[in-house]
């Protein structure tokens, strides 16, 4: 691979061990109302985990993310069962200011229309135009739903674009919010039933208008976007989705 | 193919006469003099699980849009609001006998137009009540063709228009029937020596986390009301 710059990867345990078992000690609810720069738990640095489990110069998340222990490795951890019964924590408003300035309003309508798709927005990279993102995922649960995604090309409106596997569906799919507004744009062609409370990787790459996807190394998806991408990442569940995600790695590459 | 379904009150009837005496007089279940029952059987109404079908299953708002589908809904499926929480207790014993209602058919059939016409209202708890849902849930039972697109309606409804308990038990009975494992662990079978047993099941570990956020009761509690227990 011709990667210019490094890879970042997290969560870096060795990193933000500590930290990381404070945030499981504290695990916060955040919620649709809730998007903001306080909630990462798995960005490179997140040594700023305070009691109240806040962490400083992290992802905005929709949903409850927590960390959580699989075979002793702390794992992000999406809960569906809280977000089903609905306990948003408060404070949008100054957590999209936080992270949005002037724009903030507009990314918190988008975000409200959103509210049915819980994401951890990655901090650690502001622009992400070409490149690979992957993340290994386990399916712990969901009644209605178990989807995990990579989110990537997140504008400062709320738009995006993610790249999901959802266990429902047995299928990968690529989708675009714009606008307030969710759009299928590509289903590959493949069914893939995958076991519950089993680890699988999900990879896309973008190079210009070209996106791949592959889970667990078979390809997905060949497809053309309309457009390039710019924009921050992340990773992505749907309603009461109860996923595990480990290993996000992004490698950004030149155009 | 058609279900042979037993609903999870008529398998009470017949594996636990105790619970069901104690869910009829909307008490906690108390272990009568002589019986012998673990105590993985027992719940409560302060129970996370009961409290959550509760919330779901009340009806006092009268916020259903339907009244006339949800009346055949529930004379279908022989049921009679309000019913009584819990509703799913998530216990299914395949091959258990089917007694359907009279007039189940001709619902099912409504139902198959309903799921067979794109852009349907489909009978959600907005549309028909939560009691209606469940009689939904208990009627596309009886045909697995209805059932897999029923299920796929009720997942795409939500948790606010679904009966998550009864949207798990259902998926669970297709997995099986698709020659897959079930998740929640709700179905039940009878081995050759006529004991109950678990059917398949995949990442069991998980299984508690799964039926919480189902709104159904610890698994502990699902096998003991099955006979295993």
């Amino acid at each position: 691979m011709n990667s210019w710059l490094p890879s970042m990867r997290w969560p870096d345990r060795s990193a933000t061990a500590r930290a990381l078992e404070i945030a499981s000690d504290s695990p916060m609810t955040v919620s649709a109302s809730a998007i903001g720069a306080s909630a990462c738990h798995v960005c490179s640095d997140i040594s700023g985990v305070d009691s109240g489990g806040t962490a400083e110069g992290n992802a905005p998340i929709v949903g409850t993310w927590v960390i959580s222990k699989d075979a002793g490795k702390n794992v992000l951890f999406i809960d569906g069962r809280v977000w089903k019964r609905g306990q948003p924590a408060g404070g949008l408003a100054d957590k999209a200011r936080e992270l949005y300035g002037a724009r903030n309003e507009e990314f918190i309508e988008s975000i409200k229309a959103f509210a049915y798709f819980p994401i951890a927005v990655y901090k650690g990279l502001d622009n992400f135009e070409n490149g690979e993102i992957s993340v290994r995922f386990q399916m712990v649960g969901g009644t209605l739903d178990r989807a995990a995604g990579i989110l990537f090309d997140v504008k400062p409106n709320g738009d995006y674009l993610t790249v999901r596997y959802n266990g429902t569906e047995d299928n990968v799919v690529l989708w675009t919010f714009n606008n307030g507004v969710r759009k299928f744009v590509n289903r590959a062609p493949t069914l893939t039933p995958l076991e519950l409370g089993t680890w699988h990787t999900l990879k896309i790459s973008v190079h210009g208008t070209q996106m791949k996807s592959w889970l667990d190394d078979q390809p997905m998806h060949d497809y053309t976007l309309p457009r390039t991408v710019a924009g921050k990442i992340g990773v992505w569940a749907k309603t009461d989705s109860m996923i595990e995600f480990a290993d996000f790695t992004v490698t950004p590459m030149s155009k | 193919m058609r279900f042979r379904h037993l609903s999870t009150y008529a398998l009470l009837v017949a594996a636990m006469p105790a619970v069901v005496h104690a869910q009829a007089q909307k008490t906690t279940r108390r272990p009568t003099p002589g019986a012998k029952l673990a105590a993985e059987c027992t719940w409560k109404p302060a129970d996370a699980w009961v409290k959550r079908q509760a919330e779901f299953f009340d009806e006092s708002k009268h916020d259903w849009s339907n009244d006339s589908l949800r009346n055949a809904l529930l004379e279908a499926a022989g049921l009679k609001a309000p019913l009584k929480v819990p509703v799913q207790f998530g216990v299914h014993l395949e091959g258990s006998d089917s007694t359907s209602p009279a007039g189940a058919a001709g619902m099912v059939d409504v139902l198959k137009k309903l799921a067979a016409t794109r852009g349907s209202t489909w009978p959600t708890r907005s549309v028909v009540g939560a009691a209606g849902t469940h009689a939904v849930y208990l009627l596309v039972g009886l045909d697995t063709t209805l059932a897999k697109t029923a299920l796929h309606r009720m997942m795409e409804a939500g948790p606010v228009e679904s009966p998550a308990p009864d949207v798990a038990t259902l998926e669970d009975r297709l997995r099986l029937l698709a020659g897959r494992k079930q998740i929640y662990g709700t179905q039940f079978r009878r081995g050759t020596d006529g004991k109950v047993q678990l059917a398949p099941m995949e990442d069991s570990a998980h299984a508690d986390l799964r039926r919480e956020g189902a709104a159904l009761p610890p698994f502990k509690l699902g096998l003991c009301m099955a006979g295993k227990g």
